[in-house]
């Protein structure tokens, strides 16, 4: 249950936070979509608008927000059961709460507040998704949103990633239906994350050559899959020299894309927005790099004819 | 060059009806004669004109949406494995879209019209359907719930609406306007629906789904597009919803109009308990009133998953079904909903649905008006039309699925009495030359000379399922893209588009509503003509 972002600016009047801290991470996020605009049912902006920050420690999001939850790490879960409970009037474990660090009070205070609400908004973060429960927690958000429209309007959207990452995801779908964690070694798409997602095709071993663009696995991986970048070919392609250029075999530095390479990104609420570059650059865009890869790939006499013919064209 | 010779050739628009004679193809269109080349012996062989998807959501943001909610039934159906010709994917009820070119070409069909485009998402749209080969595609842009255009229909300002309907399908790159639950999606947006034509939507206080109704036709009809206002009525799904069709259908007169899907919007009864059909006097309405076509939306048993802008319809049907349930609403314009669904011939309702479909096809007498779809994937996936071919075709076998239906079906249903069999003549009208007269596309369904050359030759076979499964070859504009059952060559489609007179003052008049209540800048939102694949921009006949 979702909405774009001007949804939220025109209507929603109650704006969640959980696990995520935008301040820091999305720092447009409060100006230009979720609370200081006034929207068209929102005229007064920022002071028609509730916002509720729900977090295992309080970050420098917790400033702009009314009411700060702080919540017992791996203990979401647990909240946004008991939600779900008490939108509905259903009995509640006393002891289940008071393992969450918050109060029945608190708690009965937001899923009063969730119920009132004209339009009300979850926008949630890593902290949630990635905490004890993963997913399951990210699944129990989404249902407590489903839920809620039987009293009034309820959305849920997740804080999406750096970069590209929702663009990325879109056209994953459109041509091989699955979002990301895509074997395509059988000549059709199969989908199995833990099996097929980078960090666990790299810590096994699986893969004997990678190509990076605009990621820095060095930085970021656990050291197994680090050091399995290291020993195969690696190729990096990035405007800069990455702590995964410094592991790999081969560096292009490429042009930076929204400043001088064009194309389409798409926002987290998978809206797509050109890239008009406004300067030049002395580096070629990926786009241009991976052609040239391709057709150097292609032109291989032992290697039957191309793919995809455009690619190979000059 | 290619000459087809032998087959018997189905040509409605030319008043051919299976007669055995030569089709002659030069630089992609029908000419009278040709000189060397290849030919191609079609004796034994039906010769049509390439099928016409008048109604089919294929690409965009719903759509993809959809794919992420069902990798389930991506498993569940044909993997494609790539080969020198063709790119790998997925198949089922959202096949992704290499996949969907290869899909539709393997029925013979040649153009698809992608019937819910939203602006602020159109790039996707395209960017999609960039990559749907082989077919050409026409789009339809949502505009029954823009809330900047209704504005203006409060304000009775008629004449500005226009040209800000003219400028959503340009900055679009759209051939036609969809009306989707007309004042609904935007009463969704607080999470209310508009059940009743005559009453003002929530935030409004003049315009009604009536006035939406009538106003967009209008405008649609002023603008002179090659398509009329292409609409999917109020109370989708709803028992009784019959009389709002009716009404809906009233308000036309003196319009063009093209009644979307439907089977949906023919029903009696008060509640889910006493639904029935009421295809009957729907049929016998639209029978009278030669302004309006329509598309079929029949539904087949089986799994497939439910994709429209019929926010708050979705809502009702998560509830219905406890299935998975996605929602976007898209700020100022539309939303979507999905749920995944499935059809069950013990199900009253769905063997209703399923009847309703059919009775539609064999009520209404002229099938230049009635298109063969099922909403795909809503109805069920594309790839299942011959399926409804032989439904139609054969009358036995359509009673003997008759006896799977529970018994009180049969009491809410008119299909038992039915015995009309549609003929292969009519099946080429229904499947293409209908549609491409309905979308103003005269190059398309038919074989005349100057029209396109997209041809689909089938083995005359008594096994109707199999024959309009595997067409024995496939020619899009003159090339041989299916033989023997095999992708031969992969060709790139056309957009089919239309660019609409407006008034350039109308740019100054939008944008700081624009800017106020949209969240990207105004000069991003038109969609760049460079990224319709191929564009060709169709005529109006407009002011």
């Amino acid at each position: 249950m979702t909405c774009t972002l001007g949804e939220v600016k025109n209507r929603a009047d109650l704006v969640i936070y959980w696990g995520g801290n935008p301040a820091e991470c999305h720092p447009r996020h409060f100006t230009k979509y979720a609370l200081m605009p006034k929207g068209r049912f929102i005229p007064n902006g920022r002071k028609d608008r509730t916002m509720i920050l729900v977090d295992i420690r309080e970050t420098p999001s917790a400033k702009a927000a009314d009411i700060f939850l702080q919540v017992r790490p791996a203990k979401d879960f647990e909240v946004v059961t008991t939600l779900r409970s008490l939108i509905k009037g259903f009995p509640v474990d006393e002891k289940l709460v008071a393992e969450t660090g918050l109060s029945m009070e608190q708690l009965q205070d937001f899923a009063d507040r969730m119920k009132k609400a004209k339009f009300g908004v979850i926008f949630f973060g890593m902290g949630l998704s990635m905490t004890r429960g993963k997913h399951m927690n990210s699944a129990a958000l989404l249902t407590l949103a489903a839920e809620l429209n039987a009293f009034t309007k309820f959305v849920a959207m997740p804080m999406r990633g750096h970069g590209n990452v929702t663009g990325g995801d879109v056209i994953m779908r459109w041509t091989t239906g699955y979002p990301f964690g895509v074997s395509l070694s059988r000549g059709y798409p199969r989908f199995n994350p833990g099996e097929f997602s980078s960090v666990d095709l790299l810590i096994r071993g699986d893969c004997d050559a990678a190509l990076i663009a605009g990621a820095d696995p060095g930085a970021t991986m656990p050291q197994p899959a680090i050091d399995h970048l290291a020993r195969i070919p690696t190729i990096v392609l990035d405007p800069k020299v990455t702590h995964t250029s410094e592991i790999s075999r081969v560096h292009i530095t490429t042009a930076v894309t929204g400043v001088s390479a064009p194309g389409t990104a798409y926002r987290m609420d998978e809206i797509p927005l050109p890239l008009k570059p406004a300067l030049k650059s002395p580096y070629p865009t990926d786009e241009e790099v991976l052609r040239r890869i391709y057709q150097a790939v292609a032109a291989k006499p032992y290697l039957p004819a191309p793919m995809i013919p455009q690619l190979a064209a000059v | 060059m290619l000459r087809i010779t032998g087959g018997k050739v189905f040509d409605p628009a030319n008043n051919f009806n299976g007669v055995v004679k030569d089709v002659c193809i030069r630089d992609g269109k029908i000419v009278p004669d040709v000189e060397g080349g290849r030919t191609i012996d079609a004796t034994g062989m039906i010769v049509f004109p390439g099928g016409v998807d008048v109604h089919t959501h294929v690409a965009g943001a719903a759509l993809n949406f959809a794919r992420a909610m069902i990798p389930e039934d991506h498993r569940r159906h044909e993997q494609f494995v790539r080969t020198m010709v063709t790119r790998g994917g997925i198949g089922g009820s959202t096949p992704t879209t290499f996949i969907t070119g290869y899909l539709y070409a393997g029925l013979g069909y040649t153009t698809v019209n992608e019937a819910a485009m939203p602006v602020l998402s159109a790039r996707h749209t395209h960017e999609e359907l960039r990559d749907t080969p082989i077919v050409d595609k026409s789009t339809c842009v949502l505009m029954a719930n823009n809330e900047i255009l209704l504005d203006q229909f409060e304000a009775g300002e008629m004449e500005r609406a226009q040209h800000m309907t003219a400028w959503h399908i340009w900055a679009a790159k759209a051939y036609g306007v969809k009306a989707v639950n007309p004042g609904g999606v935007t009463a969704w947006k607080w999470g209310k629906d508009a059940k009743t034509l005559h009453e003002p939507i929530p935030g409004y206080s003049k315009v009604t789904p009536a006035k939406i109704i009538t106003g967009l036709a209008q405008i649609v009809d002023d603008l002179g597009l090659p398509h009329p206002l292409h609409l999917h009525c109020n109370n989708l799904g709803a028992p009784g919803n019959y009389t709002t069709t009716l009404e809906t259908m009233r308000l036309l007169e003196g319009n063009r109009a093209h009644i979307a899907h439907m089977q949906y919007h023919a029903y009696g009864g008060d509640d889910w308990f006493t639904m029935r059909s009421e295809s009957a006097k729907i049929a016998e309405y639209f029978n009278a009133h030669k302004n309006l076509t329509t598309d079929a939306g029949a539904v087949l048993f089986g799994n497939t998953v439910t994709i429209t802008a019929d926010g708050p319809w979705q809502h009702l049907l998560y509830k219905l079904t406890g299935r998975k349930w996605g929602n976007i609403d898209v700020e100022n314009e539309t939303g979507c909903g999905v749920v995944p669904y499935t059809y069950k011939e013990k199900n009253l309702v769905n063997a209703v649905q399923w009847a309703v479909g059919l009775e539609l096809l064999l009520l209404i007498d002229d099938p230049w008006r009635i298109f063969l779809t099922t909403d795909h994937p809503n109805g069920a996936a594309f790839w299942r039309y011959p399926e409804i071919i032989q439904l139609l075709m054969d009358a036995t076998f359509r009673r003997e699925q008759l006896k799977k239906l529970p018994d009180k079906a049969l009491k809410r249903i008119l299909l038992p009495e039915l015995n009309r069999e549609y003929t292969l003549g009519e099946i080429a009208i229904i499947t293409s030359a209908g549609p491409a007269r309905a979308l103003g596309l005269a190059h398309k369904g038919q074989l005349g000379v100057g029209a396109d050359a997209d041809v689909a030759i089938y083995n005359e076979s008594k096994d109707i399922v199999r024959m309009f499964s595997y067409p024995r070859y496939v020619i899009k504009g003159g090339e041989v893209v299916i033989e023997e059952g095999e992708i031969r060559k992969v060709v790139e489609g056309k957009g089919l588009l239309v660019s609409p007179t407006y008034d350039k003052a109308i740019e100054e008049f939008m944008r700081p509503r624009f800017q106020q209540y949209y969240t990207m800048a105004f000069d991003n939102y038109p969609v760049e003509i460079e990224r319709v694949e191929n564009a060709d921009i169709r005529p109006c006949a407009g002011k």
